[in-house]
């Protein structure tokens, strides 16, 4: 015990002491905060567009499109409720929220200017930046000038004159402001009142969802039910992260120490079985201290919006309640173990095999294929956790523990709990194990990766021994 | 009678199908210093990895302090391993203080003598360097300095010297020394033979896997017949005159004109009884030089001498 703490000791702080470790701590606030930021920082950042709008039949589709683009705001945010309505159910709070937020970002973007002289002839310059207009924020190029034709029964013809091709923002909103003018007014001309296609418009079916398993008064489905489903996947995706991006750790420093000589000292002291077990502890305590930090730093920061962000109402309790659930998280912290365990003395035997990592990458290659298939199932499990596919994959015990944490909120059956759990735990100590004699044999330079090789290599002609 | 640290008795070890060590057997006594010889490829690390535990015997039995070797016996044992290195970033004092709480040692006693061993053997200045800004002689030495910073009573060097400038080698032959002057039990292996000429009390010779001798550097000495050199004028045939007394070869490394013959003398016969039959015989010696036997002599001579030359193992 001693040997092997003191070995879990020193692995901990040597990645503490390293970059790398503070570089990762960081990472995941620090994209979550470049994941937020950065579109706002776009989007603030857009220059503000000056354009000219000259409706040349009098002032009705002036007065049309800047209708239409209150109308767009509207269902704007309309489609965002409604998207994160089929992500969590309905939830007033979340609505609340999505408008405010709406309505902070809403206009700014593209400001309307009226010069005296209007023919296109006067503005071409301002639109090839010839010459500039005056605005608030200082000479400005003009942006577009648009000329509006026709009428709504005859057709309506936008003329769009500009030299950004790219930003197609303004032109969209008034084509679709346009359209919607064309619609309306061709059915208010059939004899539909206005009260009636407004009525219409807003037709929207109400949607109870029920859970059969309940009785009428209770059996109404929550935002809280519906959290531990994408709180499941979450955990699996995180869980796939964390041990893909650990093993590595412990797979590139056990190479450093196979090509650097050390074990042979280490095996002076201890037994290679000690070595093992406090190498994958002391990694382990690093992922633990990063998944701890990280975990701290979201419920902190649900706090924190909770209490002072403008989206007061966000049902943070739901959300933790659904993060911190015993049923979720015991589960998660034992899928940890039997994973990291299983991959971590996969990718350490290697290590301990190869001199440079280019030797091991031959070996790890097909490990990263296995490694990889998860990802995908997961996602499928995300959409459709019941799908036959992924309670098959459930079983393939290297897949077990992020494919059953996704599949948990949904209540598996008994059977596929125990069982898979089961053959997951036959499979982790079997692994650990050839692994540890295959760690032995490295350490002890009896293998290296070309043993290995030479397991899957049946069948092949042996080269000629050499006199 | 003196105790005995370690024994391996009738130990085999094969590799794969092929033999590394056959048999083997020999005893370490309390307080000696042993030297376990033997070509590249003889098997001595295996032997030692055995030794230790660190491998296990396919036939044969190890006994350590009289027990099988656990974990218990590490402690009690320095091991310096063929195949050695540290970790780069960190302090010396660091690393000699881990590998002595590997061993058992508490932490402020580890650090205490970590530091003073590093003055010892010269390395004060490194104290709060990393190993990595060491050069290699400075890093073997902190090594060696791992492995005996818990004063262990029994210290197995698997070929110590090699890697090391002549200097560094002499400082480590006295660091071997005065080890033994303190009592403790010193193994070590080399395929160098200098060095266990002038330090053991006994030594072992393993060839392919086989021990061919087991005694002192005296016995061994004695394995190899003693030569003379002897030079003469081309036209005296020294060869059919001296027949009689051992057996002669002639040289072809002599100059002005002679002939240069070596005897190597039977075992009743002595340098004085060659040179006796020169002068009978009227020989007009240009050379006559009685050859001190080295133990790399003894080595070759058992060696070339040995049934298993030419078996192949690991």
């Amino acid at each position: 015990m001693r040997a092997i703490y003191l070995i879990a000791r020193r692995e901990f702080l040597s990645y503490v002491a390293t970059w790398g470790f503070w570089l990762s701590l960081a990472s995941m606030p620090l994209f979550m905060g470049l994941g937020i930021g950065i579109p706002i920082l776009i989007e603030s950042s857009q220059p503000t567009r000056y354009y000219v709008l000259v409706d040349e039949t009098g002032g009705s589709l002036e007065q049309a499109i800047f209708e239409g683009a209150e109308a767009s705001r509207i269902a704007e945010q309309e489609r965002a409720v409604q998207a994160i309505t089929e992500l969590v159910g309905d939830s007033p709070q979340i609505e609340a929220a999505i408008a405010s937020q709406t309505l902070e970002n809403d206009g700014g973007r593209y400001v309307r200017i009226s010069p005296d002289e209007i023919g296109l002839a006067t503005l071409r310059p301002y639109l090839t930046g010839d010459a500039l207009v005056d605005t608030p924020e200082g000479e400005q190029p003009l942006f577009a000038a648009v000329y509006l034709r026709g009428n709504a029964v005859d057709g309506i013809e936008i003329e769009y004159w500009s030299t950004n091709l790219t930003d197609a923002g303004l032109r969209t909103q008034f084509r679709r402001s346009l359209r919607d003018y064309m619609q309306q007014s061709r059915l208010r001309d059939a004899g539909i009142s206005a009260e009636l296609i407004e009525t219409v418009n807003a037709l929207s079916p109400t949607v109870r969802e029920l859970n059969p398993l309940r009785t009428e008064e209770a059996a109404e489905v929550t935002v809280a039910e519906r959290l531990p489903l994408i709180v499941g996947a979450g955990f699996a995706f995180g869980l796939w992260m964390v041990i893909f991006s650990v093993v590595n750790m412990l797979l590139t420093a056990m190479i450093e120490e196979k090509g650097n000589k050390i074990l042979d000292m280490m095996l002076a002291s201890c037994r290679h079985h000690e070595i093992l077990i406090g190498k994958l502890l002391g990694v382990a305590m690093v992922s633990a201290t990063l998944l701890l930090t990280w975990g701290s730093l979201a419920i902190g920061s649900g706090i924190t919006i909770q209490q002072f962000a403008s989206a007061t109402d966000m049902p943070i309790a739901d959300i933790l309640a659904a993060v911190l659930d015993p049923g979720l998280i015991l589960p998660a912290v034992g899928y940890f173990i039997i994973g990291y365990m299983m991959y971590g003395a996969i990718f350490l035997a290697i290590g301990s095999l190869c001199e440079t990592l280019q030797d091991a990458q031959s070996l790890m290659s097909p490990i990263l294929l296995v490694m990889m298939a998860p990802l995908f199932i997961i996602m499928t499990a995300f959409d459709s956790p019941d799908s036959p596919v992924v309670a098959i994959a459930s079983w393939i015990p290297v897949w077990t523990p992020f494919i059953m944490l996704a599949r948990l909120p949904l209540d598996p059956p008994l059977f596929d709990l125990v069982g898979t759990t089961a053959v997951m735990l036959t499979t982790a100590l079997i692994v650990t194990w050839t692994a540890g004699r295959l760690f032995r044999m490295g350490a002890l330079n009896h293998a290296n990766q070309d043993t290995i090789k030479g397991w899957f290599s049946f069948g092949k002609k042996k080269p000629v021994s050499e006199a | 009678m003196s105790e005995t640290i370690l024994a391996l008795e009738g130990v085999s070890k094969s590799y794969s199908g092929k033999p590394a060590v056959q048999n083997l057997g020999f005893t370490v006594e309390r307080g000696t210093i042993t030297g376990f010889l033997g070509p590249n490829g003889a098997g001595k690390t295996t032997s030692l990895r055995m030794s230790l535990g660190i491998l296990a015997p396919d036939a044969g039995k190890v006994r350590l302090f009289g027990k099988n070797p656990g974990a218990a016996a590490m402690d009690r044992v320095g091991f310096l391993p063929e195949e050695r290195g540290i970790y780069k970033k960190m302090k010396t004092e660091d690393v000699i203080v881990f590998y002595a709480r590997l061993k058992g040692m508490h932490k402020d006693k580890a650090l205490d003598r970590a530091v003073g061993m590093l003055k010892d053997f010269d390395l004060g200045h490194t104290v709060g360097m990393k190993v990595k800004e060491l050069s290699k002689g400075m890093a073997q030495k902190v090594q060696i300095i791992s492995t005996l910073i818990h004063e262990p009573e029994f210290i197995i060097l698997d070929e110590p010297f090699s890697g090391l400038d002549p200097v560094n080698q002499k400082s480590l032959e006295a660091m071997v020394k005065s080890q033994a002057d303190e009592g403790r039990t010193v193994l070590f292996s080399t395929h160098v033979m200098e060095h266990a000429e002038r330090l053991c009390n006994k030594i072992i010779l393993v060839t392919h896997g086989n021990k061919i001798f087991d005694g002192s550097v005296a016995e061994a000495l004695g394995e190899v017949p003693r030569r003379v050199i002897i030079e003469a004028p081309a036209d005296q045939n020294v060869g059919d005159m001296l027949g009689a007394l051992g057996y002669v070869v002639e040289d072809d490394q002599a100059e002005d004109g002679n002939r240069c013959w070596h005897v190597d003398m039977k075992t009743s016969v002595d340098a004085q009884d060659v040179l006796k039959a020169c002068v009978d015989g009227g020989v007009t010696l240009a050379r006559f030089e009685p050859v001190k036997a080295h133990l790399h002599d003894a080595f070759v001579h058992m060696v070339e001498a040995s049934p298993h030359k030419g078996q192949e193992t690991v």
